[in-house]
């Protein structure tokens, strides 16, 4: 496969990703900014997703329309739902003849009704949760169509390398945005709803409840998001699932790329298939999380270097 | 029979031939599409052309224009109402393309090797080589199985009494086929039925001709050559072409960066390393092909390409230097070439014309300029041309002094009328001026024509300025089996 043609493949999987995990982010956030006014705040959120100056963010806090216009159409933000779509769907442009015509249609459409007029209207005037609902169930569709009509080769590993490349950092940065709010201390008692909302927007609040059938605590919430492998969410499902994607890449002909990648990420999960929510709390988890994200960074270089680079 | 609303006083032009019209008859083989259309009703006909143009949108068959950093996406315009060619009228133009093709691939090995035509005076030396296409990098060089255009998009028009002209010949890097293929599609979406109602001949099989004749253009002893379709990129106009038709065979898309040359082999960079690469279809132009020997500038080509050309490591479709064949200069011997080499008579006529670097042709040109369509001789898409009849004097005034500065780049053509066919505008049929781009493929085994072709439409009323550049659009182009 053409260096280009697996470095398109792979970014337009990372927007795909991270649109929807924002996305869904949003969706939860704005519900419980209509259930809980007084406690609530976009702070969190615009952390995660963007580098905005506290300036910025406290001129946006209390507007949700003003927070999901910025987040999902604004042209101006490198992280928008608009910019990310576009993102994707041009490298998919260039590789059209690597993809399947089902999933080229998928994100071209999606494209166009991101960039339509229609969408803009909703927005300001609908109803925001039913423009997110629309939103989603694109992405979803860009998931199942991926599924249902890639053909099984490199070009579907690389997509899926860079999903839960993407996937890991995401559930990271939203676990450590939360903890910082609660300044890491896991023993502070803190609003059921804080958490619950935390669980809804990564889609893990059904799993949690059925697994830890205590109420909302720090230590559960942690386990879940970083080790818990039946939450397809986690840090270490993403890292086992990108561990089985890139096995399928062993080839002959680039054993020094192929083992140098493998050594990373070989590393990162076994440091995570062996930690626990104790273990992990004495390290600091603030530095424990950043670390993750730090490795996920260096498996995307060392992937670059030997896999991606043309020009 | 009965003219339905819309038809009705479908305007029929004097002196211009009228595809679908005879006098006041719909000509026989335009009846069932007339019935059937007819049939439809009108505002019923504005849905499906919606619906045309929401398919042409959503699966991105689309140009990319970009404006303040924003890409905005264009359809192609695309009419309705199909054209439609009958057997025998088909049969007469594959005969002539083939036969027009042949003598042309002869002047191009003729030409880059012992350039007989030039020494027995048949085409002028000075016009070769003041031909800017004229490649010396190319004199002498075997290209595989003496085939230098593997792929024509000759141009026909036709005149009043519907007789068939050459107006062009697109030897090197011809576009549009894709739409001749994604017309077609939308036709049957559009119209279900309508087509195996009228023994509509398919043009499906392009694509796989297309990759045989690439195939076997493979310089190398290997099982499976490795072809390459390459591309400018997404900027490039034509890329929605590129992409499908490298889909379509199955073949990798690359972008000059995807290339490097060593050892005077070509390779492409893949995720296993170096792969070499042994036919490329390159929709990159000669002149940006390789930037150690033409454009410097270049950035879409590879450089050292040429040196892997000229040694037989890699194939090049079509061949380097095809422009000397498809100058419009040159076209004024494209009659005497058949002749020359085949020792027939020309089937397709051209269009009279004038070069101005011949005083006695220049003066009689210049007399009678507003009777004229003046082009360059190197130019495309519709750009610097002179429409006698309706430029005014001080666009004339000012094209002549571009003449006067150097007359070997133009030549002047007596304005064709083109002919006219309906098309779907504002709820009516109306009159609108046609041409005809049949895509030719030569192969070791010969050249086979797809029964088809793409249409382009001058959309503007009465305007006869087909180019998708100058406002033109398309129409399915549909060859009767019989």
């Amino acid at each position: 496969m053409l260096s280009r043609v697996a470095d398109s493949l792979y970014w337009m999987s990372r927007y795909m990703e991270r649109t929807d995990s924002m996305m869904r982010m949003l969706k939860i956030n704005y519900a419980s900014s209509q259930d809980n006014p007084s406690e609530f705040s976009w702070r969190p959120v615009l952390k995660i997703f963007f580098n905005l100056d506290e300036e910025e963010i406290s001129k946006l806090d209390d507007n949700s329309r003003k927070v999901l216009q910025y987040m999902v159409l604004d042209r101006e933000n490198p992280n928008s739902v608009y910019n990310m779509v576009t993102l994707a769907r041009e490298n998919a442009r260039g590789v059209q003849d690597n993809i399947t015509v089902e999933l080229w249609k998928c994100l071209n459409e999606f494209y166009h009704i991101v960039r339509g007029d229609r969408l803009t209207y909703a927005l300001q005037h609908g109803d925001p949760i039913t423009v997110l609902d629309t939103l989603i169930k694109e992405c979803t569709l860009y998931f199942g169509v991926t599924d249902v009509t890639m053909f099984r080769g490199e070009g579907l590993c690389f997509m899926r390398v860079g999903k839960y490349m993407e996937r890991a950092i995401q559930s990271a940065e939203i676990l450590d945005v939360k903890l910082s709010d609660q300044s890491y201390d896991l023993d502070r008692p803190t609003d059921a709803t804080y958490w619950k909302y935390l669980l809804m927007s990564i889609s893990g609040y059904s799993l949690y409840l059925k697994r830890y059938q205590s109420g909302f605590e720090a230590r559960n919430i942690i386990d879940q998001v970083l080790f818990n492998v039946d939450f397809p969410r986690s840090v270490l499902y993403s890292l086992n699932q990108l561990h089985r994607y890139f096995e399928r890449l062993r080839s002959d002909r680039n054993i020094e790329g192929f083992s140098k990648v493998q050594f990373n990420i070989g590393k990162l999960r076994s440091k995570v298939q062996y930690s626990d929510v104790q273990t992990v709390s004495n390290i600091g988890l603030h530095h424990y999380l950043n670390e993750i994200t730090r490795d996920i960074d260096d498996i995307g270089s060392t992937l670059n270097q030997y896999y991606f680079a043309y020009s | 029979m009965k003219a339905t609303e819309l038809f009705q006083k479908y305007p029929l032009a004097g002196n211009t031939w009228d595809e679908m019209y005879d006098k006041e008859n719909v000509r026989l083989h335009y009846q069932n599409v007339y019935e059937s259309l007819s049939r439809i009703p009108p505002d019923e006909l504005g849905k499906k052309e919606e619906l045309a143009k929401s398919l042409f949108m959503s699966q991105g068959i689309t140009f990319t224009v970009y404006s303040s950093g924003e890409g905005i996406e264009k359809i192609f315009p695309f009419d309705i109402i199909p054209r439609i060619i009958t057997a025998s009228e088909w049969d007469f133009i594959d005969r002539g393309i083939k036969q027009r093709l042949h003598a042309l691939n002869l002047f191009l090995k003729d030409v880059y090797h012992q350039q007989f035509i030039l020494k027995d005076g048949i085409v002028p030396l000075d016009l070769i080589y003041s031909c800017p296409h004229y490649l010396r990098e190319m004199q002498g060089v075997n290209v595989p199985h003496d085939i230098y255009v593997h792929i024509a998009g000759i141009d026909l028009i036709r005149d009043h009494d519907g007789t068939f002209y050459v107006l062009e010949d697109n030897l090197r890097t011809p576009s549009g086929v894709s739409y001749m293929i994604e017309n077609r599609e939308i036709t049957k979406r559009i119209f279900p039925d309508l087509i195996p109602q009228n023994n509509v001949r398919p043009v499906t099989q392009y694509p796989n001709i297309l990759y045989k004749n690439l195939v076997a253009l493979s310089p190398g002893q290997v099982s499976a050559p490795n072809v390459v379709l390459l591309t400018p990129g997404i900027y490039n106009s034509a890329y929605f072409e590129h992409t499908t038709l490298a889909r379509l065979m199955g073949i990798e898309l690359v972008e000059g960066r995807d290339l490097v040359v060593e050892n005077q082999k070509v390779f492409m960079k893949t995720t296993a390393g170096l792969q070499q690469v042994d036919v490329i279809y390159r929709r990159v132009d000669d002149e940006y092909l390789d930037p150690l020997v033409f454009n410097p500038e270049s950035v879409l080509g590879v450089s050292g390409i040429l040196s892997a050309y000229r040694k037989g490591n890699v194939a090049i479709v079509n061949a380097i230097g095809n422009g000397v064949a498809d100058d419009k200069a040159t076209y004024v011997y494209v009659p005497d070439m058949i002749r020359y080499y085949l020792n027939e008579e020309p089937l397709l006529k051209n269009v009279p014309t004038y070069q101005l670097s011949r005083a006695d042709e220049r003066d009689h040109v210049l007399k009678n300029i507003t009777n004229m369509v003046v082009k360059k001789t190197n130019g495309s898409g519709g750009y610097g041309m002179l429409m006698g009849h309706s430029a005014s004097d001080k666009e004339i005034n000012e094209y002549q002094l571009e003449i006067l500065k150097d007359p070997r780049q133009f030549i002047a053509q007596p304005v064709i009328s083109l002919s006219n066919a309906p098309c779907y505008v504002n709820g009516k049929a109306q009159p609108r001026r046609i041409d005809l781009r049949p895509f030719a493929l030569c192969g070791p085994n010969g050249i086979e024509i797809v029964p088809g072709g793409l249409t382009r439409v001058a959309l503007k009323e009465g305007s006869l300025v087909v180019n998708s550049s100058q406002g033109g659009g398309s129409k399915d182009t549909w060859v009767l089996a019989q």
